[in-house]
């Protein structure tokens, strides 16, 4: 079968872009953070120290999301396999055969993904180093160095994150009778995240209190947690925006009715939800701090943190818009079938187009109130540590500017897609 | 009896070259129930497209109901079959996130039309669907589908039918009870139907056969039986002739 798996993969190659893309910059951001690591063993201790907490920041926060963003593409793209799969199964393909297709194709395209990420990772790596320096972090005297742990993370993370994501997949694919995900489970792991969320908000309110800067590090990850444990409940968030939102949008006629009625795009909600709360949670936390900071002497490494938390927004930012794409993508492409068959049932391409904006708009609604209490568990906490006030005092123009970018991402990807997945006629699309 | 469909000339060749429709003339009158029949490859799904308004021919022209489809974006093309066309697909083409009742309706629906729920329970209990209403497509059998499909393509009242393969997914016994039902759709609502198929049982359940081979019309048939339809379609090739 792994034979198989490399012949799809060099025929196939299209549906196995979406997870190399996010394999790629996931193990090539992983690199470029952990080859800090590599450059602080030959530093002076102030640059060591530096690099350090700037590699453990980045990469962790990168860590998270590349393990989440690997193993969501590629359940995806597994999942609307179900037609070869079913061909293999009748020429003879046992579960476990299957199984180790799956596993196969997944490896192949993580050890692929990284090796091409080798060099971004480290120009990457090279980039970060610079703008420590320039910001006068890190001796200027100090060459950055791209080794080891660097080259061990980057690939140690995506094959181990590809792997553990295809054995769930595949198992699950396998199974003769397919049960849809289990939901307890999942419901369980939301809970387990934002009861850790809730409990570093309560560390950073308590502890923390009063140690400035350093409370961003509990504060930070606060809102991660949330993030993740509200994104894996994104399906239940989702339905109770649709029951909430369901009358407006049978306004629309048609479309409107099509989209409360069609399946649920939860997985599109994860990354906007993603983006929402950690870029609003990190960009109100540097706010509370600079103006909590303003006028006081600050610890030298406060300059690398707001370097950093900036960088991070920046690269999350771009990390979730190309995972939002993916996910949109794929999810649009796979229901070529479903668009056929409305367009044969006398919808026009405008109201299938617009059924789809229609599902973007409570797709968005869901990761951005998502995401906007996710990160209210990184800004509440820190600003009563460091500022001695919950509610931030800071305009909301910020999160109005996140919140927009959440929108317009969602609204042209899904947009974009549902246009080309509706070119053609109906008729040759619902035999595909 | 006035002519619900009719074609005139139609020619249709497709960008490698192929000619799948070359030259066919027809009409359909109002009420009756014809099938249309060929060998693999003489253009019959392609003459049923573009009747139906689904696919634009190359050269020709189509009435539906009197009016001519000069449409030729999708947009208007979908809006003047909606009025006007019912269909019934081979794979019958229901959403399978919607229930039965939300099928039935969903043509008239994005016609931005109400659909009256005493009609469509009336249309559903007919085709013994009533108590099913509310179930999902993937719970009903291949003939219960077939007979969604056939009460969608009725709610809205088209002037014709048109039905693609409607039994090529069905066993036996369902496929002769939506033949039936296509019937009576005919004989007693007095509706038109238009049907393509392979299956000479299928076309002996019209009142009349039309034959296509190569793209033209190679004859017909009025009251067809299974046996003088199979005999026809044996001996298609020896009245058209193979071109050199």
């Amino acid at each position: 079968m792994i034979a198989v798996a490399l012949r799809n993969l060099r025929h196939r190659p299209g549906g196995f872009v979406a997870t190399f893309l996010s394999a790629f910059l996931g193990a090539a951001l992983i690199m470029a953070f952990a080859s800090l690591l590599d450059t602080a063993s030959g530093a002076d201790a102030a640059s060591n120290e530096s690099l350090v907490t700037t590699a453990s920041v980045g990469g962790g926060w990168c860590l998270v999301i590349v393990a989440f963003a690997v193993t969501s593409t590629l359940t995806l793209a597994v999942r609307q396999r179900d037609q070869q799969f079913a061909l293999l199964r009748s020429v003879g393909a046992t579960g476990p055969q299957l199984r180790r297709m799956i596993v196969g194709e997944a490896v192949a395209v993580a050890l692929l993904a990284s090796a091409v990420a080798v060099p971004v990772g480290w120009a990457l790596g090279r980039v970060l180093v610079d703008l420590l320096q320039n910001t006068g972090q890190v001796a200027s005297t100090i060459d950055p160095v791209f080794g080891p742990v660097a080259l061990g993370a980057g690939f140690g993370v995506t094959l181990t994150g590809s792997l553990v994501a295809a054995v769930a997949t595949a198992r699950r694919t396998a199974a003769r009778d397919r049960r849809r995900q289990r939901p307890l489970l999942r419901r369980i792991g939301a809970g387990l995240f934002l009861l850790i969320g809730a409990n570093c908000a309560l560390l950073t309110a308590t502890l923390m209190d009063g140690k400035g800067i350093d409370a961003m590090q509990t504060a930070g990850q606060a809102g991660i947690w949330a993030a993740i444990g509200l994104a894996l409940l994104a399906p239940e968030l989702l339905r109770l925006v649709t029951a909430v939102l369901g009358p407006v949008v049978r306004l629309f006629g048609a479309p409107g009715e099509l989209a409360l009625s069609g399946p649920r795009l939860s997985s599109a909600v994860m990354p906007v939800l993603l983006f929402t709360g950690i870029a609003t949670g990190t960009v109100y936390m540097q706010g509370i701090e600079d103006r909590a900071a303003a006028g006081q002497i600050q610890p030298a490494y406060a300059q690398d943190i707001q370097t950093l938390n900036y960088v991070v927004v920046g690269m999350v930012t771009v990390f979730v818009a190309i995972m939002l794409v993916n996910t949109l993508i794929a999810a649009t492409t796979h229901r070529r079938r479903e668009f056929a068959q409305q367009r044969l049932a006398g919808a026009t391409r405008g109201q299938v187009t617009g059924m789809v904006a229609l599902e973007g708009v409570l797709i968005t609604v869901t990761g951005v109130l998502g995401g906007l209490v996710a990160s209210l568990f990184t800004v509440l906490p820190f600003g009563s540590a460091r500022a001695g006030r919950v509610w931030p005092d800071a305009s909301p123009a910020a999160f109005g500017i996140v919140a927009a970018i959440a929108v317009v991402l969602t609204a042209s990807a899904l947009v974009q897609t549902a246009r080309r997945t509706l070119h053609g006629p109906a008729t040759a699309a619902v035999r595909a | 009896m006035t002519d619900v469909v009719s074609l005139e000339a139609l020619y249709k060749t497709y960008d490698g070259g192929v000619t799948a429709l070359d030259g066919v003339t027809a009409s359909f009158p109002a009420g009756s129930f014809t099938a249309v029949m060929g060998p693999s490859g003489s253009g019959k799904s392609t003459l049923l497209q573009c009747a139906a308004g689904l696919d634009r021919p190359t050269g020709g022209r189509v009435f539906i109901d009197g009016a001519e489809l000069t449409a030729t974006k999708d947009t208007a093309m979908t809006k003047f079959r909606r009025t006007r066309v019912g269909f019934v697909f081979q794979d019958y083409n229901l959403l399978p996130s919607l229930t039965v009742e939300q099928n039935v309706v969903l043509p008239l629906r994005l016609a931005g039309r109400r659909a009256d729920r005493h009609r469509v329970r009336e249309i559903l209990d007919r085709l013994g669907l009533g108590d099913r209403r509310d179930e999902l497509p993937e719970r009903l059998s291949g003939g219960q589908r077939q007979r969604v499909a056939v009460a969608r393509a009725l709610l809205a009242q088209p002037a014709v039918v048109f039905a693609d393969e409607p039994t090529g997914a069905l066993d036996l016994r369902s496929a002769r009870e939506v033949l039936t039902l296509l019937r009576s759709v005919v004989h007693q609502h007095g509706r038109t139907v238009i049907m393509v198929t392979h299956d000479p049982v299928a076309a002996a359940y019209a009142d009349s056969v039309l034959f296509l081979a190569d793209g033209r019309l190679a004859g017909s048939l009025r009251a067809p039986t299974p046996d003088a339809v199979a005999e026809r379609l044996a001996h298609l090739g020896d009245r058209v002739g193979v071109p050199a």
